[in-house]
């Protein structure tokens, strides 16, 4: 008796400390996240971890259906009918969903639309991302007969107005703004509002009770239309969304792909480094490991071992890795001395060692397989001389010692490199330049930082240069939140902007012809060419390993690369019980 | 004729820790094919061959220059801070044993400037009235503790007693609580530091075993009856303390300089391997190391800088462990 007891504890023992495999493989999809996403709050995203976290709390008018790379109705019931009016403005005719609802039971009105329009533009609010990207949307006309009819009234007549203008997380008038004091607030008003002048009363009050709610960290402050909710978030080292078990879209039928939510959990996992991201994938701690280093993808498929467990994905993708040039400091303000800085990178060297060949290399920020990339830019190459002439005709004298000084300036120039620690492709292209720069007697010095101190210090404008990966798509060819003078201080990093260069790029936003948008995108490459605040130095492909158990795996150009709420486990599936939207 | 001879692993020990000290000090003019920090592109994490020797890490880096570039870190961080460490600790634990709490006697006048040294040193908040109070009771110490003309002829002033092994033994326990590579951790978190920053901070984390172990020594050294005849002799305190004790209390130093050198070197690795306090750029055995993670394939990486700090390490143990013992204990050799 005595040793049955001591047996049956010792099997108690083992069994507790064995990982809870059939929970885990068959309730949770376990993902992989370089970060952390920072905030929650759902009208600053500030980096994709967080706008993919906002999309499962809350939904947009439009989402990108990743089986077809396009964007497709989610809130909306189609795609708005477009209108154009004279020869500057466009009319959007949305009908929202009829089954629409928030988790409080409250249907998705028009209402809420305006207020969200509306509270991107409040001053106070962080939000001075999505008021570059929709500030073309200068009103809101609901239908007196519908609410769940309204026309949006768009400044310009650029196409890609019918997708871009769904694009944002809709949020709750009645939760947020009860009193409805923001509907006495036309759209434009508030737009138009002078950065000077203080808020009104109504408006600030609003504001104040926004930021009280804390919703960058305590999400679930604000119910959704999403389809999951925030079970826990541990900084830096996971976020649980769990399934909502009754969610308005369940009842549709057939259920939308943008619309299909089938994992009862998603996990996400935070782990910056991509060894030990690699580890949890072979450990099976981690179901899906998207991003994966070029390297890394090529030793793992070779291993059988792995082949036997994983399942390998690879498809183009809109990243594009920048280096980025600080124009408001001194010894960068001259476009020449940022051209001959430029030539000190080796863009084919670089793409071969980082990303073994594989991507494109590219004169812009538009993809080589964009029909408004500029191909009669010639592709920049590795030049230490045509970098030293560019340096002379900046002005930069080189001295006795070898160092460069520009005749009122007594600083040599010296630089500092900022970029992503846990990263090697950074690391490597970091190295590459400070070796290239130092046979040129410039003196680098090298800055690796943790994501979210990175952006810090690059939003403080505290950098010379960074290299960072810029994450775009085929639709939004609307640059104003980078390189506009209006957004220095937000998404202008470099703190680049002219009139001219501000008048460009507002007219590509608004250009609706498709050849003079061409013409348009072909001069603002070779602006940007020319200019230089912006180096992009090729487009990565987008590298994606799953447990070999997981069902229905769709990978996109389009970021984040792959549709997280489209899996399922091919063991639940058998079952029947694990997906409670069955398409 | 017969003689006393060092094992041979003292000499193995010698001559590998005098490559590597050579390889350091010659390091920029040694004829190596690439330079360390520098990427070749177009060999990423490739096996030893004829272009490099010893293959490249998962960042393009030659793995052979980059051994030469550790070997340069030991020379001019690791070995600079050894001298540092032993030199503070030793003088530290040698004045604590030698005065102990009450046998240094300064002026009273000394105390307030003291004070105010502390004060500015732990970065305490200052206000206006308390440092005008602070000041005002300086002076008047200052003044009243200046030398008086005595009646006997004799002319003195006031004093105090300096607790100068209470504060020793205080900070080598303060700095003894925290384990050394947190408190380094700790300190060197954020920007790369300058190196002779980086040195100072290794120094300051080294000092206190060799500050308590001059201490001992000296608590034995300073009863000694030549000491004794030193001070009888009427010689001033400070040259008894540095001609006299200090030689005999610092012998057990050439035997644990070589240790603290071993813990410097591990511990300086250990930080370029969590790539903190130092510039990326900068190539040491610890930052090569800590490429092995990227692609663990790559054996060459990690063999090279391993096996150079496994012997260096080994080294400086096996020559600490021979300066222990006195060679008068080996056997004689014909």
């Amino acid at each position: 008796m005595k040793y049955l007891s001591l047996l049956s504890s010792l099997v108690l023992v083992v069994s507790a400390c064995q990982p809870d495999a059939s929970v885990s493989s068959t309730e949770a999809v376990r993902i992989r996240w370089a970060r952390d996403p920072e905030t929650l709050d759902p009208l600053t995203q500030p980096n994709q971890n967080a706008t993919d976290a906002s999309y499962l709390l809350h939904l947009g008018l439009l989402q990108v259906n990743y089986q077809t790379n396009e964007y497709a109705p989610a809130l909306a019931q189609s795609l708005p009918g477009v209108q154009v009016l004279g020869d500057s403005l466009t009319q959007l005719d949305y009908h929202l969903r009829p089954t629409a609802a928030w988790d409080n039971g409250r249907p998705v009105l028009a209402t809420d639309v305006a207020f969200t329009l509306k509270l991107m533009h409040c001053p106070g609010l962080p939000n001075e991302s999505a008021r570059e990207q929709f500030g073309f949307i200068r009103q809101l006309r609901a239908d007196p007969a519908d609410p769940r009819h309204f026309t949006l009234v768009c400044r310009g007549q650029a196409n890609d107005y019918q997708i871009t203008s769904g694009d944002f997380p809709v949020l709750p008038e009645d939760i947020l703004d009860p009193a409805h004091t923001l509907r006495d607030f036309p759209l434009s008003v508030l737009q138009d509002w002078l950065p000077k002048r203080p808020p009104a009363p109504a408006v600030a009050a609003l504001v104040r009770r926004y930021l009280a709610a804390g919703l960058a960290k305590h999400p679930g402050h604000l119910p959704g239309c999403g389809p999951y909710r925030l079970a826990a978030w541990e900084p830096n080292r996971r976020l649980l969304f769990q399934r909502k078990a009754h969610w308005w879209a369940d009842a549709l039928r057939p259920v939308p792909f943008v619309l299909q939510a089938r994992p009862r959990q998603l996990d996400y996992l935070i782990i910056p480094d991509d060894a030990a991201a690699v580890l949890a994938l072979r450990r099976q701690e981690v179901d899906v490991y998207p991003h994966v280093p070029a390297r890394v993808f090529e030793r793992l498929r070779a291993s059988e071992a792995a082949r036997s467990e994983l399942a390998f994905y690879t498809s183009p993708s809109y990243d594009v890795l920048t280096v980025g040039f600080n124009t408001q400091h001194a010894a960068l303000r001259d476009k020449y001395t940022r051209q001959a800085l430029s030539r000190l990178f080796d863009p084919v060297g670089l793409l071969a060692a980082t990303q073994l060949g594989e991507g494109r290399r590219t004169v812009g920020l538009l993809s080589p397989t964009s029909q408004f990339y500029n191909d009669s830019l010639p592709l920049l190459t590795y030049a230490p001389t045509q970098a030293q002439s560019l340096l002379r005709l900046a002005g930069w004298q080189r001295q006795a010692n070898g160092q460069w000084r520009q005749p009122n300036n007594p600083q040599p120039l010296a630089l500092a490199l900022r970029y992503r620690a846990d990263e090697a492709t950074f690391a490597t292209a970091a190295l590459q330049f400070k070796a290239a720069a130092e046979q040129l007697s410039i003196q680098v010095t090298l800055l690796p930082m943790e994501a979210a101190m990175l952006g810090q210090a690059l939003q403080a404008g505290d950098f010379d240069l960074y290299i960072r990966l810029v994450k775009g798509n085929p639709f939004g060819l609307n640059f104003e939140s980078m390189l506009h003078s209006r957004a220095i201080g937000s998404g202008n990093i470099t703190g680049f902007g002219r009139p001219d260069t501000d008048h460009l790029l507002e007219a590509i936003a608004a250009e609706g012809n498709i050849l003079r948008r061409r013409v348009l995108l072909r001069r603002f490459q070779a602006l940007l060419r020319d200019e230089m605040p912006i180096l992009p130095l090729f487009f990565l492909n987008n590298h994606l390993i799953v447990n070999r158990g997981l069902r229905h795996v769709v990978i996109s150009s389009l970021k984040p690369g792959y549709a997280a709420t489209a899996l399922f486990w091919a063991a639940a599936d058998s079952t029947g019980s694990h997906s409670p939207a069955t398409p | 004729m017969t003689h006393r001879r060092r094992p041979l692993a003292y000499w193995l020990a010698l001559s590998w820790l005098g490559l590597i000290i050579v390889a350091g000090l010659l390091a920029p003019w040694l004829p190596l094919p690439y330079p360390a920090a520098t990427p070749d592109l177009l060999h990423i994490s490739t096996p030893p061959s004829a272009l490099h020797y010893l293959g490249t890490d998962p960042l393009g880096r030659d793995v052979l220059a980059g051994l030469v570039a550790g070997a340069r870190q030991l020379v001019r961080l690791s070995l600079p801070a050894v001298g540092l460490a032993t030199a503070l600790g030793a003088a530290a634990g040698g004045a604590a044993g030698f005065w102990g709490n009450s046998r240094l006697r300064l002026p009273l006048a000394v105390l307030p400037w003291l004070l105010g040294l502390a004060w500015w040193q732990l970065a305490l908040p200052t206000r206006p009235g308390l440092t005008l109070a602070f000041g005002v009771g300086a002076l008047a110490l200052t003044l009243g503790s200046l030398p008086r003309h005595r009646p006997g002829g004799r002319a003195g002033g006031r004093t105090f007693a300096l607790p100068l092994d209470g504060l020793v033994l205080g900070a080598t326990a303060m700095l003894g609580a925290v384990p050394r590579l947190i408190l380094l951790a700790a300190l060197a978190a954020g920007p790369p530091l300058s190196a002779p920053l980086l040195l100072g901070l290794l120094a300051l984390v080294a000092w206190p075993e060799t500050a308590r172990l001059v201490r001992a020594q000296m608590l034995r050294v300073r009863v000694l009856p030549f000491l004794e005849a030193a001070r009888a002799s009427g010689l001033p305190g400070w040259r008894v303390w540095l001609r006299h004790a200090m030689p005999h209390a610092c012998q057990p130093l050439y035997a644990f300089a070589p240790l603290t050198l071993a813990g410097l070197v591990g511990l300086e690795n250990t930080l370029a391997f969590l790539g903190i306090g130092q510039s990326p750029d900068v190539v040491s055995w610890g930052s090569q190391l800590t490429t092995v993670r990227q692609d663990p394939a790559a054996w060459w990486v990690a063999l090279g800088p391993g096996l150079a700090l496994f012997c260096t390490l080994l080294a400086l143990q096996q020559l600490g462990r021979s300066l222990a013992t006195p060679i008068t204990s080996y056997p004689k050799n014909t």
